[in-house]
């Protein structure tokens, strides 16, 4: 009985440690912006993971780098990464031309950060490249140069009509 | 009894419209070189489409209907609500080629939000669009500011006798000179000047902000644009947040403040009359109501715990609390927070400080200073008639720019006006809690458009209802016209069709 009981107790911990663990079990959860502003209470102060598109500006302080990071149709959130988080190299950021690096963040979110005056940010403690940026194709259409054409042809008559013409003098 | 209407009135409407349609197009230029700056191409090709089409509908319209005639009353209130119309479709064609529109709709619903001065926007993805049309946009609410038809009439109109009366009927009714164009001239050289000092400051403290210098100057520009014609936009979707800058956000402020006054106190101050500053009715009405509702937000947040100290509570509350009573809408804290964090009673002080909004005359909307401090006045007096004996001659006084008497008839005018913005309010309310958003949240946006402020607690997203959408591009319109000019649009158009009626009768 006894050898049984032994026997068992070893079974359920290999188990226990062969099973498989969720991956989120111990990974901070991964929040959107939306679900960050609409719920700032429930996440003030928590370690959260963020994924987003690095917007134009990597802006350097004195004590640390601020970048925007967007997630989805008009919505961003700062990100604050202090000069002692390793900072990966971010070659890419979004403008017209460029679709910008994404990201994954993991730090500490704050609804209302005491260090930023009031700010709602998340403060970095690790910076993965995810997805490198790349470049953004605006194509230009023929179909919109024969239009311009077209409208600058008709433009280009209507105006010499109105500049040859004298005004009418019409009695009110 | 209304006149008739002849076709030589269509013919003044035609043609000053069709001026002020030119003068849109050839400002469509401005993003285009901006697009082509940036080899933006496709972006630069859009805004050649839009340009050609707009000073092709420009230059039909004043052919058609070319005259000699100068514009009366009527004429010039139905120029300048019909005006905007026209002007907001057309600048709507490059906002619609960017494909960054769900619809027609929406963009004209960003134009009209530009050229209100409002800052309400639908536009898909702001973050990826090209320079050149977030030149467009700023450059929109910046010229919308000092009034569309004041820039037609700086360049293209001229001094005619009419010209005031148009001006008039677009809310910009101090006679600072004896000659209109002098008048717009003036307004423009003031806001010029502003605006070349408000890129550099603006532009520098971006630059030690870590922003590519290169592109420094045009967030200067734009952030410049958006604070000094009260509007509210920004490059990006965070608006003020994107900088986080306490150095960005109280220079704006300043900006914006100084947007929000009268035209005429500017001109009073550059006259050398500085006293008129600590005298004048507007700036005093200011500052009652921006410390009223200030206390009653920061009772809002204090309650609610929402800022852990005075430095947060004044750099979020003061700003957004001032930014809605100047009509601004720049914004440094995210829509959604205003529901979830501010509270009813923070929503509602901020409410109140957009529906009073900024000066007369200025680039803001709301009821204006003005009017409050004559309300105000009004009663004071009317209750110092009741206690005085019967045979007491009393009479109250305003400053605004000389000691003027209240009467009666300066008091009713005032309150209809009052009374016609606060209509607007409720109106739009209405319509958004018919659709089920909560009183709160219906009131505020509806207030925020009105008042042209800009402003939002999350309602206005491209996916809210058509009709929304519509009530509030008219809320925007009527606002920022003061009612006047769009009433007279209307009586136009239903005595123009009854005189047709007539016609046939008669005939």
């Amino acid at each position: 009985m006894k050898r049984l009981c032994v026997v068992l107790t070893v079974v359920a911990l290999a188990a226990l440690i062969v099973a498989p663990v969720p991956a989120s079990a111990g990974q901070p959860p991964l929040l959107s912006t939306t679900e960050l502003v609409e719920n700032s209470y429930k996440w003030d102060g928590k370690t959260v993971s963020f994924k987003g598109e690095v917007l134009q500006d990597l802006m350097v302080r004195k004590d640390g780098t601020w970048m925007n990071l967007s997630d989805d149709n008009n919505t961003a959130m700062g990100v604050f990464v202090s000069k002692d988080v390793a900072m990966p190299v971010i070659a890419h950021v979004e403008d017209y031309r460029t679709v910008g690096d994404v990201v994954l963040i993991t730090g500490v979110f704050h609804r209302v950060c005491v260090q930023h005056e009031g700010e709602t940010d998340i403060h970095a403690v690790s910076v993965t490249v995810l997805t490198p940026g790349s470049p953004r194709e605006n194509p230009i259409h023929i179909d919109r140069v024969v239009w311009f054409l077209v409208l600058a042809c008709l433009l280009g008559l209507v105006m010499w009509f109105y500049y040859r013409k004298p005004a009418r003098r019409i009695e009110h | 009894m209304v006149r008739r209407v002849w076709r030589e009135d269509f013919r003044i409407i035609g043609y000053y419209t069709g001026l002020v349609t030119i003068g849109v197009g050839l400002l469509m230029l401005v993003p285009m070189m901006t697009s082509l700056v940036f080899r933006e191409w496709a972006s630069a090709l859009d805004f050649a489409i839009s340009v050609a089409l707009t000073l092709l509908v420009g230059y039909v319209l004043a052919l058609a209907s070319r005259t000699r005639s100068t514009p009366g009353l009527t004429h010039a209130m139905v120029i300048a609500a019909g005006s905007w119309l026209v002007a907001m479709a057309l600048s709507g064609v490059p906002y619609m080629l960017s494909g960054h529109m769900k619809s027609f709709l929406d963009a004209c619903f960003d134009t009209m939000s530009g050229f209100t001065t409002t800052g309400m926007f639908l536009l898909q993805d702001l973050d990826h669009i090209a320079e050149g049309l977030n030149m467009w946009r700023h450059l929109l609410t910046y010229v919308g500011g000092q009034g569309i038809v004041v820039l037609a009439l700086t360049f293209l109109i001229g001094s005619t006798g009419g010209a005031f009366k148009i001006m008039v009927g677009e809310g910009k009714e101090e006679k600072l000179e004896p000659n209109v164009r002098h008048i717009a001239v003036l307004i423009w050289r003031i806001s010029l000047i502003y605006l070349g000092v408000g890129t550099v400051v603006l532009g520098l403290i971006a630059m030690a902000n870590g922003i590519k210098p290169y592109l420094a100057f045009f967030h200067g520009a734009y952030i410049f644009m958006s604070a000094w014609s009260t509007g509210g936009f920004a490059p990006y979707s965070q608006n003020m947040l994107y900088y986080h800058s306490s150095a960005m956000d109280i220079a704006s402020m300043v900006f914006f403040i100084l947007g929000s006054f009268n035209f005429a106190l500017h001109y009073a101050v550059w006259s050398g009359n500085r006293r008129e500053i600590l005298r004048n009715v507007e700036i005093v009405s200011f500052t009652i109501t921006v410390l009223t509702t200030f206390s009653l937000v920061c009772l809002a947040l204090m309650q609610r715990g929402v800022y852990p100290n005075a430095v947060a509570l004044f750099r979020r509350g003061f700003f957004q609390l001032v930014s809605g009573h100047t009509t601004t809408g720049q914004s440094n804290i995210y829509a959604r927070t205003f529901v979830r964090e501010w509270g009813p009673l923070g929503m509602l002080a901020t409410t109140i400080a957009m529906a009073i909004g900024a000066s007369a005359a200025s680039t803001g909307g709301g009821f204006k200073g003005l009017r409050m401090g004559i309300i105000v006045k009004g009663i004071a007096t009317d209750i110092r008639k009741l206690l005085s004996p019967e045979r007491a001659v009393v009479t109250g006084h305003y400053h605004h720019l000389r000691d003027n008497v209240i009467s009666d008839g300066v008091v009713k005018s005032a309150a209809v006006i009052v009374v016609l913005y606060v209509l607007i309010y409720v109106v739009g309310a209405v319509v958004g809690m018919a659709y089920g958003y909560p009183m709160a949240d219906a009131l505020f946006e509806s207030v925020s458009a009105g008042s042209n402020t800009g402003l939002s607690c999350g309602v206005t997203q491209a996916g809210m209802p058509t009709l929304l959408k519509i009530v509030y591009m008219l809320e925007m319109w009527m606002g920022r016209l003061e009612f006047l000019s769009v009433f007279t649009l209307f009586g136009f158009i239903a005595t123009s069709v009854r005189s047709v009626r007539l016609r046939k009768v008669a005939a």
